[in-house]
């Protein structure tokens, strides 16, 4: 098959290594990690833009490299081929290759600030909280000379004590190793972080099975949604994470 | 309108507690400050917010001095026997910790005249329950900042009828990736977009309780 992936650049080694290796051939593109914090409708409008771009004459299916990600395939639209995509959650569930063991692990370690090679070298003030979406939707700079530059120093200072008040409820630091790194730097720049915020450590040994199953072609129902042309994707917040619907 | 109405909209906390101190000292009721100062200040917030002039930092400033006015007003209020517009027990939904969202909500309802009683985030079924039952509160606002967590909360609506405790009071759900679609699949009796329309939607709920 000749199959196109669009991906977020938060996967980007997962996922040349594991098309590096598929029986297919797949074509990469990449989209900046920024379209997490647009919020859903503002990334799913990018998604289907790209998707919608992909000829349909010279490809048999599109791979999406993203999970549910906040609501930001919710709506994504078949037209012309096939949209093929991961069930689960987040990127997170990814790199641990099964949405159980994130449930399990998410469900024992609450307040867990989870990092990757991409989480890492990709994009800057790589925030997993609400504060990216504040500062992306709003144009506010938010550290903390920025904030008092703009609002003055009184209610500078408040805004940047509201918006790291978050940090207040995270304990530990998870770095998620898949295999693709190339030493130990980026386990070395989690743990400094770790120690810096005072945080626990974990490095956890991740998984390129979803990578590796997606760019193969191995598209079982229970782990990936296939969504053929004149459906959407709908998130159904069960076990199964999304499901397909007609466009009405 | 007045200089508290001006440092509410401003975001301005100390001239919003001076504006409110003299007007007290002149005179002014407390509830008429509320009625005819902070609340139109407030919608008016709300209003730009909807239009792109405001956003959430000046969401998070304006909240802030109408705390600070209301630090001044509700001992009287509370002296004088008034009433709040509501009481509501808030909280983030069980496993999740993301609360800049809930906070300002919280904020927003407090100036909007109801009675918070906050949670805090990573908010259990039972606990939401038991404030309710506590502090016989109309609205419970349930928010969620991730997909994984917004199960949860299905099972805080479930919980409150388990407990008999709904249709009497009324189930408010949020959160960047919580939908209207979501809210009616899961039976709760509210969904706000924004933190900005939460107080309009409460206010609602309100009127249709006491209908």
């Amino acid at each position: 098959m000749r199959l196109k992936l669009i991906s977020c650049e938060v996967l980007y080694r997962e996922m040349c290594a594991a098309v590096a290796r598929s029986p297919h051939q797949v074509d990469l593109e990449f989209l900046p990690k920024g379209l997490h914090d647009l919020g859903g409708d503002a990334m799913r409008a990018r998604l289907q833009e790209m998707a919608d771009r992909v000829d349909p004459h010279s490809y048999d299916a599109i791979l999406l490299g993203y999970a549910l990600c906040g609501n930001g395939v919710a709506g994504l639209a078949s037209r012309a081929l096939p949209l093929v995509i991961p069930r689960a959650h987040d990127c997170i569930a990814l790199l641990m290759g099964s949405r159980e063991r994130y449930r399990v692990y998410f469900e024992n370690n609450p307040g867990v600030y989870f990092r990757s090679t991409g989480w890492l070298e990709r994009g800057e003030n790589l925030d997993q909280s609400i504060l990216g979406t504040v500062r992306d939707r709003t144009g506010a700079c938010y550290t903390l000379g920025d904030l008092i530059a703009r609002y003055g120093e009184d209610n500078g200072r408040y805004l940047f004590e509201q918006f790291s008040s978050y940090q207040r409820h995270y304990r530990q630091l998870t770095f998620i190793a898949t295999g693709v790194e190339p030493d130990d730097r980026f386990e070395r720049q989690a743990l400094d972080e770790a120690a810096r915020r005072g945080w626990r450590f974990e490095s956890l040994r991740g998984d390129l099975r979803f990578f590796e199953k997606l760019v193969g072609g191995e598209w079982d129902e229970n782990e990936f949604l296939v969504v053929p042309p004149g459906w959407r994707v709908k998130p159904t917040y069960d076990g199964g994470v999304i499901d397909k619907e007609p466009i009405p | 309108m007045s200089d508290l109405y001006d440092a509410v909209l401003n975001g301005d906390a100390k001239a919003a507690a001076e504006a409110t101190r003299k007007a007290l000292e002149g005179g002014a009721a407390a509830l008429e400050l509320v009625q005819r100062e902070m609340v139109p200040a407030m919608d008016e917030v709300g209003r730009r917010f909807e239009c792109e002039d405001y956003f959430v930092p000046e969401l998070l400033l304006s909240a802030r001095a109408m705390k600070a006015a209301l630090a001044l007003i509700r001992p009287l209020l509370t002296a004088s026997g008034a009433q709040p517009a509501g009481r509501v027990v808030i909280g983030t939904v069980k496993g999740d910790l993301h609360d800049i969202g809930k906070n300002l909500v919280a904020s927003l309802l407090e100036g909007g005249g109801f009675e918070v009683i906050d949670l805090g985030a990573d908010v259990s079924p039972d606990r939401f329950v038991e404030a309710v039952r506590a502090n016989a509160a109309n609205l419970v606002c349930v928010s969620a900042l991730l997909t994984v967590t917004m199960p949860g909360m299905k099972t805080v609506v479930q919980a409150m009828d388990a407990a008999g405790l709904r249709p009497r009071t009324k189930v408010m759900v949020g959160g960047a990736p919580v939908t209207q679609r979501f809210a009616d699949e899961i039976g709760a009796d509210g969904y706000g977009e924004n933190a900005a329309v939460a107080v309009a939607i409460a206010r609602k709920l309100m009127a249709a309780q006491a209908a």
